[in-house]
Formats: structure tokens, sequence, C-alpha cells
């Protein structure tokens, strides 16, 4: 008796404390957050966003049409289209990069499917054969990796669904495996960081690099494109400093604070994105210096990091155009009617100066 | 008398491996001090001591509630998560005032301790277990809260990151009172004496008669409202609020510094200087090898080295 006594109690508590962590659920219904107005840009702003292809020009490189790939032709207006995103919507990327993808759906009355892997891969892979056993006739697909696709490929292939992959490729062959890449330079970007980064201190000085996380192709591209062309064009630039800052604002800023502490006369630093360059101005401004005393260059192209070139403290940043929506479903359109479409689709991205910030700034995301 | 000897020196290993367990972290943090100062460019400045201080308050601030969540034989991998909680909660909260953006993370905190020590205690679920559900949890919570990284521009906020009082950082004075207090705590109260006693041997303290289970979720409790404190300051320090990243791998810090800083995993003792010392040894560690440019692969596997040190020289110190 004694021992039911006990088990009610113990129950009674559970009880509590889930009730305890449900009200905590519950309250959250009444939050009120700082500045509405100005800080909730999480619409992403489309307009005149959508991307330019920059390679191949008409008629060069290689292409594919539905007749070498096999499958049959469609309209893309009756077909269902399966998009399957890597990475949760958390950072401005892929939250436009989706945003995106789902406003052209909707432009074109195409039916759309999603998913997202949260940066699982083997969800990516069961997330892609839901979207085919679901009845998708296309694929879209940001992958999280480049390897490891063949179990889709084989499904996908069967029957014959063509694919196209967007800002990461995958490791497969084109117009057999999937239909196009569409996808940014990370080598380019990385070059043409480094262009603004000559500009911003003259050429000369010492410089230091917030590597992105480890093991990333972007963050290699990135680097061996910046790095290619300070040796390249300006032999008086010296890298004294290369560190990840793993992609993140806080280790961005802690990074930084070291490095201005044991090399204060650092003139210039890179971020290979957005974030870690606006945890660099935190540490600056933190260690009392004016804005602009340490050119920061940077790559992403969200709405706070050119905010940051309009403050003084961010002297450029090169755009990485997530907005992948109408060039994708244009390729798809073209492929699906028959017409040849360029295998390789790189993107033009534009980039953000002390020249083009204030009147670009809504064009940033 | 080769067994006298034998013996001899088994003793006398026992007395090292425990004067290393006991005061190796001190000589840890005097050995990475001195090579600093005699190699580092710039490290001996007013500037590099407050911004040392000011990255390592947070990990201090947590692996307080892990000191003591250890000193029971158990542990709290939640925090992590509880401080992505903490931030999603300012930021949403932020509107009512700056009382309202600490408070209701720290409540949301010591709920998220609750659960965990109502697991434990009453359901019997191993801690690690438990909170490793907490942790699964609160960070689903706190994304679910706040999907995406926001700033903070509240001057209260900013205030609170980057002020000082005569030189000493805010961040850096919370983290010494809170080290002070729980010091205390451990030490002189009745409450502390409960806790190393259930850590000991949680049979024998419930036969004595102790408040095993009271004890157990308090502990959990101040576990999860000292790592909501350490959320609110770091998102004080970055004024952005960052679900997704904050407090990743938090725990595993957490941990090191207290098993670094002597206190046993097999609980009934808790050393709050040596954790404080143990947290200082992570952190100049880390500024060490990115001070020199070294790979930041090298960080992790220093780190790695120092745990193993650390478990090593606690490993015929276990319950006998």
């Amino acid at each position: 008796m004694k021992h039911t006594a006990l088990l009610r109690r113990t129950s009674a508590r559970t009880l509590l404390a889930t009730g305890l962590l449900t009200s905590l659920v519950l309250t959250t219904g009444c939050t009120k957050s700082e500045d509405s107005s100005d800080s909730d840009k999480a619409a992403p702003q489309q307009g005149d966003s959508g991307q330019q292809v920059a390679s191949p020009s008409a008629g060069s490189g290689p292409t594919c049409t539905i007749d070498a790939y096999g499958g049959e032709k469609l309209d893309l207006k009756s077909a269902t289209v399966g998009f399957s995103q890597s990475e949760k919507e958390a950072n401005p990327f892929r939250i436009a990069e989706t945003a995106s993808i789902e406003a052209e759906a909707k432009k074109r009355g195409v039916k759309l499917l999603t998913a997202n892997a949260q940066s699982q891969f083997s969800k990516q892979i069961s997330d892609v054969q839901d979207l085919i056993a679901k009845g998708a006739d296309l694929l879209v697909i940001a992958p999280l990796n480049s390897d490891g696709w063949e179990p889709v490929l084989r499904t996908a292939a069967a029957k014959h669904i063509p694919i196209v992959t967007v800002d990461r490729k995958i490791n497969a062959t084109a117009c057999k495996d999937y239909v196009s890449f569409i996808g940014s330079d990370f080598v380019e970007q990385g070059k043409r960081a480094a262009d603004e980064m000559i500009e911003a201190t003259g050429g000369k000085g010492d410089i230091a690099i917030l590597l992105g996380s480890a093991g990333n192709n972007v963050t290699t591209e990135r680097t061996k494109g910046f790095v290619d062309q300070i040796k390249a064009k300006a032999p008086g630039l010296k890298v004294v400093f290369q560190q990840t800052g793993e992609f993140a604002r806080e280790k961005g800023q802690s990074v930084t604070e070291n490095l201005i502490q044991s090399k204060p006369g650092i003139k210039g630093i890179y971020a290979e994105n957005d974030e870690m360059g606006l945890g660099a101005v935190n540490a600056l401004k933190g260690a009392g210096k004016k804005a602009g005393a340490v050119k920061i260059v940077t790559i992403d192209g969200t709405r706070n990091a050119v905010q940051g070139i309009v403050d003084g403290w961010i002297s450029g940043v090169i755009e990485s155009n997530p907005r992948f929506g109408p060039l994708a479903f244009q390729t798809l359109d073209t492929f699906t009617k028959g017409s040849e479409v360029a295998q390789d689709i790189v993107i033009k991205d534009s980039a953000y100066t002390e020249a083009n910030a204030q009147s670009d700034l809504d064009k940033a995301y | 008398m080769t067994e006298l000897t034998l013996a001899q020196g088994r003793v006398d290993r026992d007395r090292l491996l425990r004067l290393l367990q006991e005061y190796g972290v001190y000589a840890g943090v005097a050995a990475l001090l001195v090579f600093n100062f005699a190699f580092t460019d710039h490290f001996v400045s007013a500037e590099n001591f407050r911004t040392q201080a000011v990255q390592v308050a947070p990990v201090l601030i947590v692996a307080l509630g892990m000191a003591l969540a250890i000193g029971t034989e158990g542990v709290d991998l939640s925090v992590g998560s509880v401080m992505a909680l903490s931030t999603s909660l300012l930021s949403l909260y932020l509107g009512y005032g700056p009382w309202a953006a600490v408070l209701v993370p720290v409540a949301g905190g010591i709920l998220i301790g609750l659960a965990n020590g109502t697991l434990v205690a009453h359901l019997g679920v191993q801690p690690i277990v438990a909170t490793l559900a907490l942790m699964v949890a609160a960070r689903g919570l706190a994304l679910v809260l706040l999907p995406q990284l926001k700033d903070v521009r509240d001057p209260g906020m900013t205030a609170l990151g980057s002020g000082d009082v005569l030189g000493v950082p805010y961040l850096v004075l919370i983290a010494v009172a809170l080290a002070l207090l729980v010091a205390f705590v451990v030490r002189r109260t009745t409450f502390g004496r409960q806790l190393l006693a259930i850590g000991d041997s949680r049979p024998a303290a419930r036969l004595a008669g102790l408040p095993v289970r009271r004890v157990l979720i308090v502990v959990y409790a101040c576990s999860g409202a000292l790592a909501a404190v350490a959320g609110v300051l770091a998102t004080a320090r970055l004024t952005a609020s960052d679900p997704t990243s904050l407090g990743t791998l938090m725990e595993l810090s957490a941990i090191t510094a207290v098993v670094v800083g002597g206190t046993p995993l097999s609980g009934g003792r808790v050393r709050i200087g040596g954790t404080v010392a143990g947290a200082v040894l992570i952190q100049l560690l880390t500024t060490t090898l990115v001070k020199h440019d070294l790979p930041p692969s090298w960080t992790q596997m220093a780190q790695a080295v120092v745990i193993v040190g650390a478990v090593y020289a606690a490993r015929e110190r276990g319950k006998r």
C-alpha cells in the first residue's frame, strides 16, 4: 500500500514537471520582442533579384537534352516538382534559397513538394526517395554532400526523373545521373574578395583570414581563390593569420579578439562568410577601434553585412546569390520542352561596396 | 622485503597521482602563463587579460553547475541547449524590458533543470540519458521559438555585454560572484553537505534519512539556472540571439573544466577552485594556439590530451 502511495506521489511530481514545461511552451504565446519594425526582415525581398548566368555564354560548354538523358517531354505547368533542402532554414542564405524556389513555383503555378534534411545526409537521401514516392516528376536538390548519392540516382534513373542540383555539385556524371548544376564559383568569389581587399588596403600590410568550417568545399575554394589572387596581384599583402570561425558569429568574434591583441598592426580581415565578419566587427568595436581602421571583406551579401558597409565597418561584400528559383525552373522548363540546357550553369554574383551599398541595400537578403 | 617495497612504490604513485589530480591544473595554468609571457607577443596587457577573462566567463558559469551535478555522481548534458533556449527566450521577451529578458530565460533554465532532476530523482533514469533527452528537447524548443539568428540592439543588453566597473567587465564580476556563491554553498551549507553525501553513496545517504530526491532536483535546477545565465551573458556579448550555434559542445568544455579541476566523476567531492582553474586552462590552451596561428584542429587534440591526462590522474581514485 505504501508502495502505491509512493508511486502516486512520484507520478504526481512527474505530472507537475511536465505541466511546468508545457506552460513554458504555452506562455511563449505572449512574447514581445524588441523593435520588430526594422529587425524583422525575415521576409526576403524578392523583386529584381533573380540570378543571372555568368557562364556558359550561349552556345559554349557541354549541354544536355531530354533525348540524351532519357525520359519523356512534359509540360512543366502540369508537373510536380520536388525540392530537397540540405540545411535548416536558420541562416539567411537557406531562408532566401527556399523562399526563392517556393515563390517561383507559385508564380509558374507548379505543384511543389518540399523536404528539409536538417543537415543530416541520411535524412536527405530518404527525403529525396520520399519525394519520388510522392510523385515528383522533376527534382531540384540542394545537396548537403557531394558524395553518396548512388541510391537516389538509381531510383531516379529507373523513373527517368530529371534532377537539377543547386548551390553544391554532386559527384556523378552530368546528363546521365543528373541534368545540370546551377551554382556560384566559390574560387571566383575568393578572388573577387581579394581584389576588394587589395583596393581597400592599398595592397600593403598584414592581413588575416577567418576560415569557414574545416573539411567544407566552400571553405577550401574561397580560401584558394583569395590566397592565389593575393599572391599574384599584391605581393605586399601578407596573410599572417588563418583561423577558423566555423561560419559562426560568436567564433568569429572570439578569434578576432585574440587576433587584434596579438597582431595589433593588422590591416585587413577576410571573413569567408558574413556572420564571421559581423563577429569581427563586434570585436573591433569592443577593442575601441574606429570604423574602417581595419578593413573587412566578407562573402554572402546578407542584409546585416551590407548595412555594415553603409555604417563604415565593412569595406566590401561579395555576393553569393541564393535565389535559385527562377533559373532552376527556367532550366527545367527548357529541358522538359526538349531543348538543350547547359550542364554547368555558373551564376553571376554581384558585389557590394561603399559605392552601391546604400542604394542596393534592399537587394541584400 | 620485496613486497614491502612494492607496497611502498604503490603508495608513492598513489600520492603522486593524487597530487597531480589536486594541483595539476594550477601547474598547467602556471606553465601556460609562463610560456605565453615568454613567447607570445603582446600577451602581457590589460586588454588581453580582459579579453581572456570575458571569453572564459560563460564557460565557467556553466562549469559551476556541472560541478554540482558531477558531485552527485551525475552529469548535465543539457547545458549547451539550455543556453540556446535562454538566448531564444531573451530575444522573445526583451520587449517587456531588461528584467523580463533576464528572468524569463533563467526561469526556462530552471524548468529544464527540474525536468532533468525529476527524471533522475523520481524515475531513476541515468543522468547521462535523462539530460541527453533534455539536451535534444531544449535545443529543439529553442529553434521552434526562434528559428534564426536575431540581432539584440537593446542598450541595456549591450552594456551588460561590454560594460565594466573600474575596468572589470560585468561578465567577469558576475562569473566571480557566482563562483564564490557556489563555493560557499558547497562548503558551508547543509545542502552542500547533503549533495556530497549523496554523491559519495546514494544508498547510505538515503539510509541516513537525507532528502535525496529533493537535493538532486535542486542540483539540476541550479545547473539549468546557471546555464541560462551563461546564455544571457553570451547573448549580451554577441549582441545577437543565435540558437543554432550558441552553446554547441558547451557540455564538453564544462565537463573538461570540472574534471581537469580535480572533481572526480565518481562524485562525493566538488572542487570549485579547481573548476575555475580548469576553465582558465582550456581558455589559455585555445588562446595560445590561436595567437600562434596553429591549425585549429590542434586545439581539439590538445584538449583531448588534457582530458585524458586528467582522467588518468583520477582513475585510481574512484570509490573504494
